[in-house]
């Protein structure tokens, strides 16, 4: 029965549309996987010399392990935005003569054969052997490994369990976050040093390796806490949109902007009601803090021209770039009504335009104290406001006529590569690198403030132009429609 | 009203739809019926220029729908429920629909207040959007929405899937008085033929992509058509 579902879940996954996403996405995805995985084995090998130069004074050992703690609820925030919940399709297994019980214990153990579960063995594996080994009787190191692996699965089961929760109440994760913070804030005020003490715990385990057998009792009570938790709620109603009264907000101010107005609270709507481009919206705003980190003094030098060019990018047009980039995918599940209705492709793309014009010039005024850093952010965020607006747009209105796949507006967007094709991977390099060549390329000529005004001025053509622009666009769309709706229909 | 001409649609060689010649006079009520990969929905695609023909054209009220986009002035449509904003409620829907095809806000509601029957309180003034509806209530906003604007033309694909018993009765009749009133050309398809027999004024079966009847209706529509897709004659089944 067993081999059954895996083989039901086997074939999920390899005829799954995930796997249907493009060579390039699969690429790019591997190639993540194996940054990552090269990233903490280089830790791995290195961290026993970076505690010991760091903290000279402390055991290295002794060092690692009151930090594992605070690994864990890393981990734990990580899992949470980018860790699949493992779902298979129960609905059609209900019906079947399987007992519910089995359905759940099987998600379970699949949802053990993750990523997430691997990746930190490659830190581990080298650490014990480096650090541990070395020092310890080999039970001492079997032991504190085995403790390890034990925390591991247990931080996969409780994120788990607080993703199914989550799921039910989208509150959750901010209430995670803000729990997590206390308990980081009376770590480090020293209310209780609550790393220190895991700290200890693991240090007791490497001179007393049978303690660790308490451990595995963690594991366990996450994993029935799961199955309890998936037998209440293993019904379909869980599969179905919730009964709910929906909190309706009033658009129709917008619709004194006319015609234009109308599709601008429609993209409103969109955004607002569906958690793909609601999330989205939700990174926007995050990103506007991302320059306290861009924009950091390192080593009392100011960064390098091309973080200030990225930065503007980023913090001014983050959400023209991300929202645009699937232009005009949003709108594929209801295209073809949109096709057979009175309406022009011009309206279409200049409400976008108009939204997204509206959207990066609040984003350049809401990054403007960035400029108590350094005053230039006041014209080299002004110049990639227009780069973005004359440049950038059009280079996503172009990519956008060859938009391949459907997106599904209810997941979030996280880690999430649904309709997601070659021509965003390769959209993303111009809107990006481009300005940033560019740069160069004039500040050989211009000089460097020269160079600013130059991009500037190239966004500010566009601009000028982007009428014409949106009309010969819109001739293009109107070509590829038939391509579109195919496209969509297909994915 | 609509003139199809030398029509073929063909997927890799495999010729899906073929009608050399149709003609839909103003006024009709044009019923299609045909089993599952009859070519139903792709004809109706095509009369909506949403996918293109490989050879042949169809001329809507003058317009060849491939080359010019007016043909959209004057017809409403509902394929399946990927014509609705799902994350829109019935309200907001129509008011979109109804500022694409330039009716004032006094207009919609008058509009949307003739079909209270029809929406049987299920759709309008709930607080829920398009997604959360069920299947049938989906479908009732979708063909209300084809309505909007006194299109000249209607295309409704499968209209009365879906609806339940009383409101399929309802939605006959809807469809004979709004054609009645407005001299709306209707095209729709379906698989309930007592449906299709009943709303319809020309039926037309389609098998395997060709038109294989095309019949005006008359008393025995309904026999007639049904004997054709009974697969077997069940003279001694007593």
């Amino acid at each position: 029965m067993n081999q059954n579902l895996f083989s039901l879940a086997w074939r999920e996954t390899v005829r799954s549309a995930y796997w249907g996403k493009s060579i390039a996405t699969t690429i790019g995805l591997g190639f993540l996987a194996l940054l990552f995985t090269a990233y903490f084995l280089m830790l791995g090998i290195f961290i026993p010399k970076i505690l010991a130069e760091s903290f000279p004074n402390t055991d290295p050992l002794t060092k690692f392990n009151s930090i594992v703690l605070a690994y864990f609820a890393i981990d734990l925030i990580i899992r949470q935005l980018m860790q699949k919940l493992p779902t298979i399709s129960f609905k059609p297994l209900l019906l079947i003569n399987i007992r519910r019980p089995r359905i759940a214990k099987y998600l379970m153990v699949r949802s053990v054969f993750n990523f997430f579960n691997v990746l930190p063995f490659f830190l581990l594996v080298p650490v014990t052997f480096s650090l541990v080994a070395g020092a310890h009787s080999g039970m001492a190191t079997a032991a504190w490994f085995l403790s390890l692996f034990i925390l591991v699965f247990s931080n996969h089961f409780l994120s788990i369990y607080l993703k199914w929760r989550f799921n039910e109440a989208e509150y959750g994760f901010i209430i995670l976050l803000v729990a997590l913070a206390g308990l980081f804030a009376i770590n480090h005020f020293g209310i209780i040093d609550l790393s220190g003490g895991m700290g200890k715990l693991l240090d007791l385990i490497l001179l007393h390796p049978a303690i660790f057998i308490a451990l595995t009792l963690l594991p366990v009570l996450l994993y029935f806490l799961n199955v309890r938790f998936l037998l209440s709620r293993m019904f379909i109603n869980m599969l179905s949109a919730k009964q709910k009264e929906e909190k309706i907000r009033d658009y129709s101010w917008l619709d004194r902007l006319g015609e234009n107005g109308r599709f601008i609270a429609l993209e409103l709507k969109l955004i607002w009601r569906n958690k793909r481009p609601r999330s989205l919206a939700m990174m926007t705003f995050l990103m506007l803090f991302y320059g306290l980190l861009v924009y950091k003094n390192q080593h009392g030098q100011p960064p390098p021209e091309f973080i200030f060019i990225l930065g503007g990018i980023l913090l001014v047009g983050m959400f023209s770039i991300s929202y645009g980039q699937f232009f005009p995918a949003w709108h594929s599940n209801y295209f073809s009504m949109l096709m057979c209705q009175r309406l022009t492709m011009k309206q279409f793309l200049r409400s976008f335009y108009m939204m997204v014009t509206v959207i990066s010039i609040s984003c350049y005024f809401l990054t403007l104290p960035y400029a108590l850093m350094y005053p230039k952010i006041i014209y080299t965020h002004l110049a990639m406001l227009l780069y973005n607006l004359g440049v950038n747009i059009p280079i996503m209105f172009w990519s956008g006529m060859y938009s391949k796949k459907r997106l599904d507006l209810s997941q979030s967007s996280a880690m999430n590569y649904q309709g997601v094709s070659a021509t965003q991977w390769l959209g993303a390099l111009p809107l990006m690198l481009g300005p940033i060549s560019l740069f160069y390329l004039f500040k050989l000529v211009f000089g460097t403030f020269g160079a600013y005004a130059a991009l500037g001025t190239l966004g500010f053509i566009g601009i000028l132009f982007h009428s014409l622009i949106i009309d010969f666009f819109s001739k293009q769309y109107r070509k590829q429609k038939h391509q579109l709706i195919k496209n969509y229909k297909n994915s | 009203m609509i003139q199809i001409q030398n029509l073929i649609k063909a997927y890799n060689k495999e010729i899906v739809l073929n009608i050399p010649e149709l003609t839909i006079e103003k006024g009709e009520i044009f019923g299609l019926v045909g089993n599952n990969g009859a070519g139903k929905t792709t004809m109706f695609n095509i009369v909506l220029d949403l996918i293109t023909a490989s050879k042949g054209q169809v001329i809507s009220k003058g317009i060849n729908v491939r080359e010019s986009e007016d043909w959209k002035e004057f017809t409403g449509s509902f394929i399946d429920e990927t014509f609705l904003i799902g994350y829109l409620t019935a309200e907001e829907y129509y008011g979109f629909i109804a500022g694409l095809r330039r009716m004032s806000k006094t207009e919609t509601s008058e509009f949307l207040a003739t079909y209270t029957d029809f929406f049987n309180g299920e759709i309008l003034g709930k607080k829920k959007f398009i997604r959360d509806f069920s299947k049938g209530n989906q479908k009732k906003v979708g063909i209300v929405a084809a309505l909007m604007g006194k299109p000249e033309i209607v295309v409704l694909d499968e209209p009365f899937a879906n609806l339940d018993p009383s409101s399929q009765y309802k939605l006959r009749k809807l469809i004979k008085d709004f054609a009645a009133a407005n001299g709306t050309t209707f095209l729709i398809s379906d698989h309930t033929l007592e449906n299709i027999a009943d709303v319809s004024t020309r039926l037309i079966i389609l098998e395997k992509g060709k038109i294989v009847r095309d019949v005006p209706k008359t008393e025995t529509t309904l026999q007639e058509v049904e004997a054709f897709f009974k697969p077997v004659v069940e003279a001694d089944a007593f």
